[in-house]
């Protein structure tokens, strides 16, 4: 090989390296959805919007909510960034509510309370009037599951009929924008 | 050669990553983690019935707090916390930011006390957005009034203590918690509603 081509041959190994980085970034982000198991809410209509056919108190699995991407938040009563972040992703959930009229594509919210007990998942509900389903993670092992890095933090998943539900989507910390972190999310999902 | 190296730029450059991601929180960066510490490193040197000892302490917002300014007008709540900048403690008073109608409500105001200066408190705290209570510094003579009411640790932090004192001035309850773990905040509300019933 003559000494010429040595700095393409080079600039094209670095080039198919990062092909490579990105096809593998992209599969890890397409991993399975844990199984966690929730107990169905006090709240009826939080019951309906799941999908799931249960009473209040009856425990169910994540997979089996019916919806075609579901956002769950970690967050904690206690953590004063998920505080300020709660008019947002409640903005978010009404966005999304939208786009669904609008383009059909469901998106469901739910929040998992870290080390947080149910009067504590409760008093945030109320505090900022959450409109979606949350859920008390007393002793961590959903936010474990998810592998969880701080509060606030976003798993965002998609749900295909038949199939198992898959990662699609990490966050660790807040979004800027409502309309933007929905953009993303349904990129992400093959939607956009 | 040429049009080959061409064509896989091209590939590359055009099958790249479409968004780029939205910027992490940098939130837990600044928090030291102590580890697994004793539970409880100190012995009370108040009970329920006892007057409660009085204090003065500077707030971080530079004035002068005062328990017995309290005494016959509100229901007191101390809130000791080990130390700022570490995990349970950081999480801690956020959370009773937002349980300010609750405190209202059964005619109580929280005090926060830590042994660490106002400096190394303002900074902390204002992360956690606007406290609606004062913040005291029990920083020097270091940890005096925690060692007032016997729950100053051995390394110089305080216990993670709630003391509630009535219009009186009298203690009706403490909770010393394990260092470890956030007391549950029905706990407290519990509390707060046996001021209103008693």
């Amino acid at each position: 090989m003559k000494t010429k081509y040595v700095p393409a041959v080079l600039t094209l190994l670095f080039f198919v390296g990062f092909v490579f980085f990105v096809l593998n970034e992209t599969a890890q982000a397409e991993e399975a959805m844990p199984e966690v198991t929730l107990t169905l809410p006090e709240n009826e209509k939080h019951i309906e919007y799941l999908g799931i056919k249960g009473s209040p108190g009856e425990t169910f699995s994540i997979t089996d909510i019916d919806t075609d991407i579901l956002l769950i938040e970690l967050f904690s009563m206690y953590c004063p960034y998920c505080q300020a972040e709660a008019p947002l992703i409640n903005e978010f959930y009404e966005l999304a509510s939208v786009q669904e009229k609008e383009q059909g594509i469901r998106i469901k919210v739910i929040g998992l309370g870290a080390s947080n007990t149910q009067f504590e998942v409760d008093h945030f509900r109320d505090t900022y009037d959450v409109p979606f389903p949350l859920f008390p993670d007393k002793d961590l092992s959903m936010y474990k599951k998810f592998g969880g890095e701080g509060t606030p933090g976003f798993i965002g998943s998609l749900y295909k009929q038949g199939e198992k539900p898959v990662i699609v989507l990490r966050q660790s910390g807040g979004f800027q924008t409502a309309e933007g972190f929905l953009a993303l999310l349904l990129q992400r999902a093959g939607y956009q | 050669m040429k049009k080959i190296f061409c064509v896989l730029v091209a590939i590359v450059l055009f099958a790249g990553p479409g968004c780029a991601e939205e910027p992490l929180s940098k939130m837990y960066s600044t928090i030291y983690d102590p580890g697994k510490l004793k539970p409880i490193d100190s012995e009370l040197r108040v009970k329920v019935g006892d007057p409660a000892p009085d204090f003065a302490l500077t707030s971080v917002a530079g004035d002068v707090v005062r328990l017995s300014d309290y005494k016959g007008r509100t229901n007191v709540v101390l809130s000791f916390i080990p130390a700022a900048w570490t995990p349970v403690c950081s999480g801690q008073w956020p959370g009773y930011n937002i349980a300010r109608t609750e405190f209202e409500k059964n005619n109580a105001i929280l005090l926060g006390i830590s042994v660490d200066n106002i400096p190394t408190l303002y900074a902390w705290t204002e992360q956690m957005g606007e406290l609606w209570f004062p913040v005291l510094s029990d920083f020097f003579p270091h940890g005096a009034v925690a060692q007032k009411y016997g729950v100053l640790r051995s390394d110089g932090t305080a216990e993670r203590a709630l003391i509630y004192i009535n219009k009186k001035g009298i203690i009706s309850a403490i909770h010393v918690s394990d260092i470890n773990i956030r007391p549950p905040l029905e706990d407290i509300f519990q509390e707060l509603q046996k001021f209103s019933e008693s």
